[in-house]
């Protein structure tokens, strides 16, 4: 299969650099999948799981948050806030701030700013379970 | 005489040798610091070169410029975002910063958003209008206040505060040479004004292609570079301020090694001088008690 090359960057580095065959991921429109040869593309990137079929067909999933993915002249370059290998994801944590997210959620008398901020943390922490694949 | 001579010269021994002490203590912090800070530097180094590579290419063949980030503006007010230190003793880390900004804004009207205290101070000595002070020490700043800096600026640009941004840092070259560099932040179109001077310097001076690649938007552009602008900008801040601690501390390392190598010479040269005038006392003794001898006999 036709591949291409994707470079991913983080804050924290360079995550990933190599051809790949497919990258699937959220955007903030929606999921969607990038192949070879695709026209010249750019877009924000949500929040979700992302799927990268590397050269020999493998699949690594990773949790995919924020920043921007450009794909130009089959160079595919995702640029996210924060991207974890879903190997490298501590479960027992994100199931921890989950489980306290939840938790501060049932307060009814949460306010706003920090219902918003508790919701984007469970939603973090439901992204990182997914990736990890539990 | 001579004694008096040799008591001044101990106690500036004794003084030299204390400035030593500090500035061997303040280089070994320096240089300690600095490997933690030249990793995080050069973690972060390939986000801010594939970011910025990304941006250019999409600022060379953008053909949409529905959202205000992208066109050009008639607005000749400038905001230079400058990342200086806190503390000085660092060489010419903080001086050189500032030169290159007084050539760099000659003759623009222009705004500061200072970090670091030395940047506070200097820019409010001199009167220059401030964006905010909120961020004074770099030290301090973590990827959230980045964020909340890209706020500020993204919402005072809408407004119309300024229609130029520009980030002023300094570039870690190696562990001897930093230099201070301007890069275009906002708007989008700006970045194709430097990547035409950039050709033009190396002898490309080919108009560019008049057709451009079409790049497709999803949704559109406008939300797309909504979203994408407060990001782009918290990224490209937050390495930036990681590349200049890493000068900061590689400047200040160098500095204060310099020092302690010019104390050790000057001890040096100083007990020479202390051992001479002591010598020097001890014979004009031995000739006076002798003379004293012969006088008697």
């Amino acid at each position: 299969m036709a591949t291409f090359r994707l470079q991913v960057v983080s804050m924290d580095g360079l995550e990933f650099d190599g051809e790949v065959q497919r990258l699937k991921l959220r955007s903030i429109d929606g999921d969607l999948a990038i192949l070879a040869r695709h026209i010249n593309y750019c877009t924000a990137v949500g929040m979700g799981k992302a799927t990268v079929v590397l050269e020999d067909g493998t699949e690594r999933n990773a949790a995919c948050i924020g920043g921007m993915l450009s794909m130009m002249d089959n160079l595919c370059r995702l640029i996210p806030t924060t991207w974890e290998w879903g190997d490298e994801i501590d479960v027992e944590r994100a199931q921890r701030a989950k489980e306290r997210a939840e938790q501060r959620l049932h307060d009814e008398k949460l306010e706003e700013q920090a219902r918003v901020r508790a919701e984007a943390k469970l939603y973090r922490a439901l992204v990182r379970l997914s990736a990890a694949g539990k | 005489m001579a004694a008096a001579n040799m008591k001044a010269v101990k106690l500036r021994i004794k003084s030299v040798q204390n400035t030593m002490q500090i500035t061997k203590a303040m280089q070994l912090v320096a240089a300690s610091k600095l490997r933690k800070a030249k990793e995080k530097a050069d973690q972060s180094k390939p986000y801010f070169e594939i970011m910025r590579a990304t941006l250019r290419d999409i600022a060379v063949n953008n053909t949409e410029f529905q959202s205000p980030y992208t066109r050009q503006v008639k607005n000749d007010k400038w905001l230079y975002v400058v990342i200086a230190g806190d503390r000085g003793l660092a060489g010419g880390y903080n001086a050189n910063l500032f030169k290159f900004m007084e050539n760099e804004t000659k003759g623009r009207d222009y705004m500061v958003l200072p970090i670091g205290k030395k940047a506070v101070e200097y820019f409010r000595h001199r009167d220059v209008e401030l964006f905010t002070e909120d961020f004074a020490e770099v030290a301090k700043i973590s990827v959230s206040d980045c964020f909340g800096i890209a706020r500020m600026i993204c919402d005072a640009y809408s407004a119309g505060r300024f229609g130029h941004v520009l980030l002023c840092y300094t570039q870690f070259v190696s562990m001897l040479t930093q230099t201070p560099m301007a890069s275009s932040l906002l708007p989008l179109a700006d970045f194709e004004e430097e990547v035409r001077e950039e050709q033009a310097l190396a002898g490309n001076d080919q108009p560019k292609a008049p057709v451009r690649d079409l790049i497709l938007y999803e949704p559109d552009s406008e939300t797309v570079f909504n979203a994408i602008v407060p990001e782009y900008l918290a990224g490209l801040l937050y390495t930036s301020i990681n590349v200049s601690v890493a000068s900061e501390l590689a400047a200040r390392r160098t500095a204060m090694e310099a020092a302690t190598d010019n104390a050790s010479e000057m001890i040096e040269k100083l007990s020479l001088f202390y051992n001479r005038a002591r010598q020097a006392s001890i014979t004009q003794e031995i000739t006076e008690i002798v003379a004293g001898a012969e006088g008697n006999s």
